[in-house]
Parts: C-alpha cells; sequence; structure tokens
C-alpha cells in the first residue's frame, strides 16, 4: 500500500470513529470504502466531516434510545431505560451533593429562610422517592439476571454484573468509613438533630465528596489527608462503574414485556422526581438564604451541579417518551 | 389546507405503517432518492451517490447516505447482497418497492394540484 492510500484509508478510520461499535462492525467496510473514494475525489470538504460526525451522532443517540428512529420495540425500551439510569446517576451524583451540603447543615441549625425549609422538605421527599424506586426497579431486573446466571444463560451478564456491584461495594464501604469520621453524627449513626439521622447526612456527603470546587484550588486540596484525596479521586470511577455496570446489565437482560412495561412505568414516576427535586434546588439557590453561621450558602458548584442536572433531566425526558413508546408498541404486539 | 394541518398534528406514533417513509424525518428526502436509485437495479454506497448526483442533481454526503441505508435496511425496505470486496451493493425489495410507488404517486398527487393551481391563478409558463 502505497503512502497517499494510507493516508486516505488513516483518514477515514478517522471519521469512522464518530460511530458506535455495532454500527462500525456492520456498515463499517463499506462506508470506510466510500469514504475513501469520496476523499480521493475531493480531499477537503468541511461539509463532509460534519454531516459524517452529525450522522455518527445520530447513530449513537439511535443506539441509546434516545431518537425516533424504529427500533425493535424490546430494544428500544432497554436502550432507554439505560440511557435514563446514566441520566440518572449524572442527575443524583450533583442532587446528592446539593442535599447532603443542606442536611449537614441542618445537623447543626435550622433555615432561617421558607424557601431553603421548602427546598429541603421537597428534595428530601424525592430522595426518599428515589430510593424507593431504585428498588422497586431493581427487584425483578436482580431477579433475572440471577436467574440466567443460574441456568448459565448469562448472555455476557456477569461482568456487566460484577462491575456494578464491585462500584457499589466500594461506594458503600468507602462512604460509610468517610462518614464515620465526621463529627455531626455524635457517634450515632441515627442521631436525629436535623431533617434526616446525621449518619445518612453524614453518609450522603461521604458518597459524593469529589463534587466540590476544591478541584479548582490545588493549593487547598494538598492541605487534606492522602486518604481522603484518594477516596475524591477514586469514588467518581466507582460511580461510574456502578452506573455502566447498571446500564449494560438492563441492556443485555431478556427481560418479558411485562417488566419491561413495569420498568417503563417507573421510569416516568423517577423523571417527576427529577423535576420536583430541580425545582427544590432551583428555589434554594434562587429564593434561599445563606443562613445561620452560612450553613446553607451557595457556591460555583452548586451552579454548575444545577446546569448539569438540568441536562440530565432533559436527557431523562427524552428517554422516558422513547421507552413509553417502546412499551406501546409492546402491548399492540 | 385541512390535509396540510391534520398531517402537521399528528403525533410521531400515529404514523400509518403504509406509509413507511413517514418515519424517516429529514431522511425521507434521501430514503426517496436513494429507493428510486436502486428502483433500476443493485448499487453499492459509492455507485449511488454518483447517480443519484446525476439524475436529481443532489451530492448525498456520506454520512446522510449511509444513515439513510441504514434505516431502509432496518425497515425492510432495502436489502444488502452478498460482496466479494468491501463495497457491499444494496437491492430494493418487494415492501421498498411498494412503499416508492405509493410515495411518488402521493408526491404526483401534490406536485399535479399545485401545477393545476398555478395555471388557473397565474397562467401557463
Amino acid at each position: 500500500m502505497s503512502e497517499a492510500s494510507e493516508d486516505l484509508a488513516r483518514r477515514a478510520e478517522r471519521l469512522l470513529r464518530w460511530y458506535p461499535k455495532d454500527w462500525r462492525s456492520r456498515y463499517g467496510d463499506e462506508f470506510t470504502e466510500l469514504l475513501t473514494a469520496e476523499i480521493c475525489e475531493r480531499p477537503r470538504s468541511l461539509r463532509r466531516s460534519a454531516d459524517v460526525a452529525w450522522s455518527g451522532l445520530t447513530a449513537r443517540l439511535t443506539n441509546a434510545g434516545l431518537t425516533g428512529h424504529a427500533i425493535e420495540p424490546g430494544d428500544q425500551v432497554r436502550a432507554s431505560l439505560a440511557s435514563l439510569g446514566c441520566a440518572l446517576g449524572v442527575f443524583l451524583a450533583f442532587g446528592i451533593a446539593i442535599w447532603s451540603q443542606l442536611t449537614i447543615g441542618w445537623q447543626w441549625s435550622e433555615p432561617d429562610t421558607s424557601a431553603t425549609y421548602a427546598a429541603m422538605i421537597l428534595m428530601s421527599g424525592m430522595m426518599l422517592l428515589f430510593l424507593i424506586l431504585s428498588v422497586l426497579s431493581a427487584i425483578p431486573i436482580a431477579c433475572c439476571v440471577v436467574e440466567r446466571i443460574v441456568r448459565r444463560r448469562s448472555q455476557g451478564l456477569v461482568r456487566p454484573s460484577l462491575l456494578f456491584v464491585a462500584g457499589a461495594a466500594f461506594l458503600i464501604i468507602g462512604s460509610r468509613h468517610f462518614g464515620n469520621g465526621w463529627p455531626g453524627t455524635g457517634g450515632h449513626a441515627w442521631a436525629q438533630q436535623g431533617l434526616v439521622p446525621g449518619g445518612v447526612a453524614a453518609f450522603t456527603w461521604a458518597s459524593t465528596l469529589s463534587v466540590t470546587s476544591y478541584w479548582a484550588h490545588p493549593g487547598a486540596l494538598a492541605s487534606f489527608p492522602t486518604g481522603e484525596l484518594l477516596w475524591m479521586a477514586l469514588s467518581p470511577v466507582a460511580m461510574v462503574c456502578l452506573v455502566v455496570g447498571a446500564a449494560k446489565t438492563v441492556r443485555r437482560v431478556d427481560l418479558p414485556p411485562r417488566v419491561l412495561r413495569y420498568e417503563a412505568c417507573l421510569a416516568r414516576f423517577a423523571t417527576y422526581g427529577m423535576i420536583a427535586f430541580l425545582a427544590g434546588s432551583y428555589v434554594w439557590v434562587i429564593a434561599g438564604d445563606p443562613g445561620p453561621k452560612d450553613l446553607f450558602h451557595t457556591g460555583a458548584i452548586d451552579i454548575a451541579g444545577l446546569v448539569a442536572m438540568s441536562a440530565a433531566l432533559a436527557v431523562a425526558h427524552r428517554a422516558v417518551q422513547r421507552a413509553r413508546h417502546g412499551g406501546l408498541a409492546l402491548i399492540q404486539r | 389546507m385541512t390535509l396540510v394541518a391534520r398531517s402537521a398534528k399528528a403525533p410521531e406514533d400515529d404514523r400509518s405503517p403504509s406509509e413507511p417513509l413517514g418515519t424517516f424525518g429529514r431522511y425521507a428526502g434521501p430514503a426517496t432518492l436513494i429507493l428510486s436509485s436502486l428502483a433500476e437495479g443493485a448499487k453499492h454506497g459509492y455507485a449511488l451517490t454518483k447517480d443519484i448526483e446525476a439524475f436529481a442533481g443532489v451530492r448525498l454526503a456520506p454520512g446522510t447516505l449511509y444513515e439513510a441505508l441504514s434505516r431502509l435496511e432496518g425497515q425492510g425496505l432495502i436489502e444488502a447482497l452478498d460482496s466479494h470486496d468491501r463495497r457491499r451493493p444494496y437491492q430494493l425489495t418487494a415492501v421498498g418497492a411498494a412503499a416508492l410507488r405509493a410515495h411518488l404517486a402521493a408526491q404526483r398527487r401534490v406536485a399535479d394540484l399545485g401545477l393545476r393551481r398555478l395555471a388557473r391563478s397565474w397562467g401557463t409558463a
């Protein structure tokens, strides 16, 4: 192969990377041939590059169950639920960071504005809703996964399930360890000094210790104990393992149609919860007050969190729409 | 007018299965061109681009071409043929031929109506 044709192939391969793996394995060869011929004919074309990038992203969104492109209804629901799980993961990472900051503040003193008070009640209620929905949605999926693994029909379920379990175990153990070190619990995990037990507040605070503006202040960060720094660096990796493991498991497990419809229904309630939680967060940021001893003050990281949560909600809403569409198609069968 | 208003309001999920190109959104145009090109016989990606450019004056960009091809294949309107090299040809299926015929007939009705109204109000050129 000459140097020129090698360069052509390299450029075509580079453009192909915009597409998801499944798409590349089906159309990759022929698409590379077409791209090579096109590049030969018109060496430079911004329109072609933009078109390939756009189509590649569309294919990725389709693969994630977020476009209107009709795919098999069962696949559509699974893909949409997996995308909802990822969006919910991002939402909760920032949401729990905001909520735990406020619950920690409330361990010391009640908020002195009705806005922060109402926001906290609403956000705490939604946290409880997320917990209930997570358990309700996990039970049938876990049963299905265990059954498949026991019957040796796991179809690639073992690795994502292990990834999920490892991520969850690391987060729980680490959060317990670092939460216990926080003095607000008074040595008792269920001591009720604020809106929620101190142990719960400390646990959630420790689980989202990495969501902090300290990353922008390396000098201050350097004064942290090494163990805490390690935890702040590794806990986001564990969160990613947990979310990716859950999403891959949902995509691969062959759930019966009625379970898929049930999950799609729970997903709708999850987005209602996200809307209410986000509304509470906005109320706190816009109408709240720093409160006694500055316990409820808002910072740049909270604003960034609201932006990320709003984007996650938009993705979740789209995913639930598509899951509902797939669910309806399953009923019509 | 009523027809236009009704179709504009039709929800995405209520599209009739007799209009398979109705679910293609912005890819309906490229899909029509591809089906029209394949009506002549099987072609691979580059040959499709060249043929469409020749008969319609439109050069489909590679991403758009393959997005439309994958949707057409997913709906069973075209099928891939075996190939000895990396260029895989596609051909129209019977369902695809029927869909193309119905789609072009609907377009012809709109074109005929538009031309008749133009002639009535603006005269013939």
